[in-house]
């Protein structure tokens, strides 16, 4: 009898289609500042460009910037949002993990969006510059042996001679890194801001007790700090690690080598590889998804 | 249970040790004004936090118009207006008119001209920041978001608290004109039960996290009473009736709060050898207070 006159709840469409008007609104601060460093990036470029006559080419992998957008980006997403407690976003007559990860999700249309507008910019300057759009490049490539990863080869012990040259072929497909990668960002980082009440304590308390750990390590010369160093790197300059999601290695794998001739010289310690980018991206996006569902599940009902 | 608009059965909740609700059985019925009082920490906001799942209960269980709470929380909620205890810091940077419009959109019954009627009455400025609103502007802010779109339950959690004297008298004025308007089932906790007496017809008292009264308003001007009675020397009232006793210091005479029926009580007092003087009906306030300071027997 009662359930006759009951209010219904929302469609699912209204409320993204309404978060992502919300979020739009939130961000337009981080986007107006975003678009005057991008303005003044544009001046500096074009007055360098006309000064040095060296064109721009094109290569949207090659920029840890969008990357780094989705890092932060979460933060301009949550800001101001009681994530915790009887908040208003909790009251109203959503699921409520659906509602955060609505909310994430109108987050990262922004995101696609500004990074589009970033390759774009890109590309245009590109085109001004009468650079060229992903053009073939020759390689020096570091043989195996000489190219740990993270550490430059030690100066001045490099023969010219093993230097190997590579002709690549950046294909198309490295256009989608920016997206990629900032949305692998940005899937892990929202998972913080969702996940704890305090993410700016967490965070800096986790670098805190990790510098301790190894300064202590080091300063009492504890072996296993050596060894697990070495362990941590592969996370970041690994076949599959971020900088594999971020930029598909093109920022790891490069390096500046000093030859034994004493010229200095800029060496690849591989040629990236696009199926170790496309795993890198498939594991971390899938590692943030799932942080991200952990995180919106701190919200669910309470059933 | 769907006989009442809300009701909850064995509702308990613990945090560690204390138990802040005791198997809770609220039943209000369609369409009443209820009133939960209640000490500060008596578990009135437990309550709330429950009815909107905004908590998990650790037994028992909760219907708002038949909807289970926990496992129909988002149709539940789609019923509620609900304004919460504390104020909630959210949306700072939006302006009230962009929160309205916000929230409009998760309402389908959401009432664009009431919104504005009700913005007016408590002179709320749209074009300003939540963010910079003082304590009483966001409670006020808080009501228009709970009735501008016209619940069929509405959940109000000390309603005028935060509001001056002025504000208190429009915001109650107003939810009686949004109750003649817009039928709906209310459950308000507060402490100034003064302020209600126009408005509520049902009382519930929750004292240490136990409901131990809940009556209509006829049922309490009907059983509770003030009782006067005259009673012989190094009188020793029975035990049934020492709860709740208050013997005046200058005469042999006692006063009693007592629930139940007048003929049966008056009775009682007289075999256990007191002498009946006076019967009184109680105000409202007075009731919950005799009620809530278990100066009362049953």
């Amino acid at each position: 009898m009662m359930q006759a006159s009951l209010h219904p709840t929302p469609q699912a469409r209204r409320v993204l289609a309404e978060q992502v008007r919300a979020v739009a609104l939130a961000l337009r601060w981080p986007f107006i500042v975003a678009s005057a460093l991008l303005g003044a990036a544009t001046v500096l470029l074009t007055i360098g460009l006309l000064g040095a006559d060296a064109p721009i080419d094109f290569r949207p992998e090659l920029s840890m910037l969008p990357g780094m957008v989705g890092l932060l980006l979460p933060i301009a997403v949550w800001h101001g949002e009681a994530r915790f407690g009887a908040s208003l976003l909790w009251t109203l007559p959503v699921d409520r993990r659906w509602h955060a990860l609505a909310k994430v999700g109108a987050g990262w249309v922004w995101l696609m969006a500004l990074v589009a507008l970033f390759v774009i910019w890109l590309l245009a300057l590109t085109l001004l510059s009468g650079g060229t759009v992903l053009a073939e490049e020759m390689l020096r490539v570091l043989p195996a042996a000489l190219a740990p990863v993270g550490l430059p080869p030690a100066a001045g012990s490099l023969d010219p001679a093993a230097l190997q040259t590579v002709r690549w072929a950046p294909t198309p497909l490295l256009w989608l890194v920016p997206f990629t990668g900032a949305t692998g960002a940005y899937v892990l980082a929202s998972a913080v801001p969702l996940g704890v009440r305090q993410p700016v304590r967490w965070i800096a308390g986790t670098l805190l007790v990790l510098f301790f750990i190894f300064t202590a390590g080091d300063l009492t010369k504890a072996a296993w700090v050596a060894r697990a160093l070495p362990g941590i790197e592969p996370l970041y300059f690994g076949r599959y690690g971020f900088d594999a999601l971020l930029t598909a290695r093109t920022e790891s794998l490069k390096t500046i080598a000093t030859l034994s001739t004493g010229e200095t010289v800029s060496v690849w310690r591989g040629v990236p590889d696009l199926g170790h980018w496309a795993i890198a991206t498939l594991l971390w996006t899938s590692a943030g998804l799932i942080a991200l569902w952990a995180a919106a599940s701190r919200h669910r009902e309470r059933r | 249970m769907t006989a009442h608009a809300v009701a909850t059965r064995g509702l308990t909740k613990r945090y560690g040790r204390d138990t802040a609700l005791d198997r809770v059985d609220l039943q209000v019925p369609d369409g009443a004004v209820f009133v939960l009082i209640g000490a500060n920490g008596a578990g009135k906001s437990t309550t709330f936090r429950l009815l909107m799942n905004l908590e998990r209960p650790d037994e028992g269980a909760a219907e708002i118009l038949g909807l289970d709470t926990a496992s129909r929380g988002p149709e539940a909620r789609a019923q509620v207006g609900y304004v919460p205890e504390r104020l909630d810091h959210s949306y700072g940077w939006m302006t009230c008119a962009r929160l309205l419009q916000h929230v409009s959109t998760y309402y389908a019954a959401w009432d664009f001209g009431y919104a504005d009627h009700l913005s007016k009455t408590f002179a709320l400025r749209l074009d300003r920041r939540v963010g910079t609103l003082s304590k009483g502007e966001s409670r006020r802010l808080q009501l228009v978001l709970a009735l501008a779109h016209r619940p069929p339950v509405l959940l109000l959690d000390e309603p005028t608290d935060g509001l001056d004297l002025a504000m208190r008298t429009r915001a109650l004025s107003l939810l009686a004109e949004h109750l003649a308007d817009t039928p709906a089932t209310v459950l308000m906790s507060t402490h100034q039960i003064h302020e209600v007496d126009g408005l509520a017809d049902h009382m519930g008292v929750l004292r240490d996290g136990r409901l131990v009264a809940q009556m209509s308003r006829d049922e309490i001007q009907r059983t509770v009473r003030r009782y006067r009675a005259e009673v012989p020397e190094l009188w020793q009232a029975p035990p049934d009736l020492q709860a709740g006793g208050v013997r005046s210091s200058t005469r042999r005479e006692m006063q009693w709060t007592l629930i139940g029926d007048e003929r049966a009580v008056v009775e009682r007092l007289t075999q256990a050898g007191a002498l009946v003087r006076e019967v009184s009906a109680m105000t409202l306030e007075a009731a919950a207070l005799a009620l809530l300071t278990q100066d009362v027997t049953r």
